[in-house]
């Protein structure tokens, strides 16, 4: 039985029920960030507060996209073409870079609806690695 | 504040990246030793030696101390000092530009008089797979490991972001990539330095093979090695060297600026709050403060232009424009020789290929030419008096140089 790992660790819970990627935020600014930083990245902030550990909104918009035709080659030639990389505005005012997997890529629209789902990249001989993806909210989901 | 100089520019023909020979050091030496001899100064003479860094991965066994992020060093070795200061500038592919404006500002302060500023970068080719070490596993730059997002998927992602602001079709933008292609390419063909001669036409580009959509292979730069060398000075040593110094009327450095939407390269997120590509624009205000001008003084840009959603982009925050003045300028092809405002004279990156973090100096040895008459078959038609040099790269390095004629 093959070990589910996160791609790289720390940027979302996993394990999870109800996965989240993991920011962090200033209690004193409010200012967030992806991943998550042990200061504040708010130009005018005093520093006064330490930042939490934050987790991001699931759901968000698209922002924007790109079909990466290509696949890549060592050490990332698991990323086999072609594939989504999107970028995803969260409520927060976070805008995310991802990737969005969607059944045809024709479906893509700029502001349309998407949500956090946690899904395999690759898998090995070992292990199955997990990486971070947005994919479409169907209506009535 | 003291005025500074460009007195001498030389660049090497750019090659293919990923080849090890012609040895770096020597295609470096070489281009600085042509500067220094316009410029009639001796090595022993300059009060500092600045290069840019390169991006060549580390080829130390023990991985430190890198020979490749050096230059400078190993170039004034080479060439002999005296006492001349040595350091080396990083800021991903906008080092030369700012390694320039470094310089600059140890001029204008009147601290020192005679500055080389050089640099020549090799890289693999294809597309850049930035490494981590294990000495510095930080996620924040795991964004290809995480994602699979090339530098090429950024620019996409910028491209379609900017049609949709604009509320143009994306087939629009496409065509004007194409149409930046066709034209840069066509003063390419008249750089002997430049590695691509081949003028292309937009139905070529159209259909060259999507990379990351909506770029089109055609419209994304090839991998190169080169290098170049540019000498500067205060305005009095300068004045005494040639009759046509080209003065430095600004230079400015960027960085990345909280709020800024758009994802700079390498980044997973950004905190939206700003207008898009303010971080592009910020050091182009700067520069234009310094230089007491505006956008409707610039008689001829160089641009680094990595895709040709950049030269768009570059027109678009050089000039201030939102409502597709670009695309209308473009369309028109007045960004020729021989139009309103000449774009990329040297043929660009489109035509050199980048050479990673050294691609400044191409800009640079272009309009020092081009604002003195000497860019031969590419000189602009108009009346130039103002150039002006900017460069990006990842992380959020910006480089804006105005040149203006000194004499």
């Amino acid at each position: 039985m093959k070990k589910e790992v996160p791609i790289i660790e720390g940027l979302f819970k996993w394990p999870s029920e109800k996965p989240q990627l993991i920011g962090s935020r200033c209690p004193k600014c409010g200012s967030i960030q992806f991943p998550k930083s042990t200061v504040c990245n708010n130009p005018e902030c005093d520093h006064s507060v330490a930042v939490e550990e934050y987790g991001l909104s699931t759901e968000g918009t698209l922002y924007t996209y790109t079909v990466h035709a290509y696949s890549l080659r060592e050490p990332f030639q698991y990323h086999k073409g072609p594939y989504i990389v999107g970028a995803v505005e969260l409520p927060e005012g976070l805008i995310v870079v991802g990737r969005i997997d969607v059944q045809d890529e024709k479906a893509l629209r700029i502001g349309m609806k998407l949500r956090l789902k946690i899904g395999k990249l690759y898998e090995d001989d070992e292990n199955i690695y997990l990486t971070y993806f947005f994919e479409p909210v169907v209506e009535n989901d | 504040m003291t005025e500074s100089a460009i007195v001498s520019a030389a660049i090497n023909e750019w090659l293919p990246a990923g080849e090890p020979t012609p040895l770096l050091i020597d295609r470096l030496a070489d281009a600085a030793i042509k500067a220094l001899r316009e410029a009639k100064i001796t090595p022993g003479e300059l009060d500092a030696v600045i290069c840019n860094t390169s991006s060549i991965p580390f080829d130390s066994p023990a991985y430190i101390t890198s020979s490749a992020q050096h230059f400078a060093h190993r170039l004034a070795e080479r060439i002999g000092i005296r006492e001349a200061q040595c350091m080396n500038v990083s800021a991903a592919c906008a080092s030369a530009a700012i390694a320039f404006a470094v310089a600059d500002s140890m001029i204008k302060t009147g601290l020192l008089k005679k500055v080389l500023i050089a640099g020549i970068d090799n890289s693999p080719r294809g597309f850049y797979l930035p490494g981590q070490s294990y000495l510095d596993p930080d996620p924040y730059a795991a964004a290809i490991k995480v994602v699979g997002a090339t530098n090429p998927a950024y620019w996409a992602m910028w491209a379609r972001r900017r049609a949709y602001e604009m509320g143009k079709d994306i087939n629009d933008l496409k065509e004007v990539m194409a149409i930046v292609k066709e034209i840069h390419s066509q003063y390419g063909a008249l750089n002997p330095y430049a590695r691509y001669k081949k003028i292309f036409t937009v139905e070529e580009v159209l259909k060259s093979a999507v990379v990351c959509d909506p770029l089109h292979l055609y419209m994304i730069c090839a991998t190169s090695s080169g290098g170049g060398a540019v000498v500067v000075t205060d305005m009095e040593t300068a004045k005494k060297i040639t009759d046509k110094p080209v003065k430095v009327a600004a230079s400015a450095v960027g960085g990345p600026i909280y709020g800024e939407p758009m994802p700079r390269l390498r980044v997973f997120s950004t905190y939206k709050k700003l207008r898009l590509f303010t971080e592009w624009r910020k050091p182009i205000e700067k520069a234009y403060k310094i230089a007491g001008i505006t956008a409707k003084d610039v008689d001829i840009i160089e641009c680094h232009d990595t895709s040709c959603f950049h030269t768009i982009n570059w027109i678009d925050q050089i000039m201030g424009w939102e409502k597709e003045e670009t695309d209308k300028l473009i369309r028109k092809r007045q960004i020729r020789h021989d139009g309103e405002l000449p774009v990329n004279l040297s043929g660009g990156t489109a035509s050199f290929g980048e050479a990673v973090y050294s691609q400044a100096f191409i800009m640079l040895h272009e309009l020092f030419r081009q604002l003195r008459g000497e860019a031969q078959e590419r000189q602009a038609k108009k009346n130039l008096r103002i150039g002006m040099c900017t460069a990006y790269g990842a992380y959020g390095a910006y480089g804006c140089i105005i040149l203006e004629k000194g004499w």
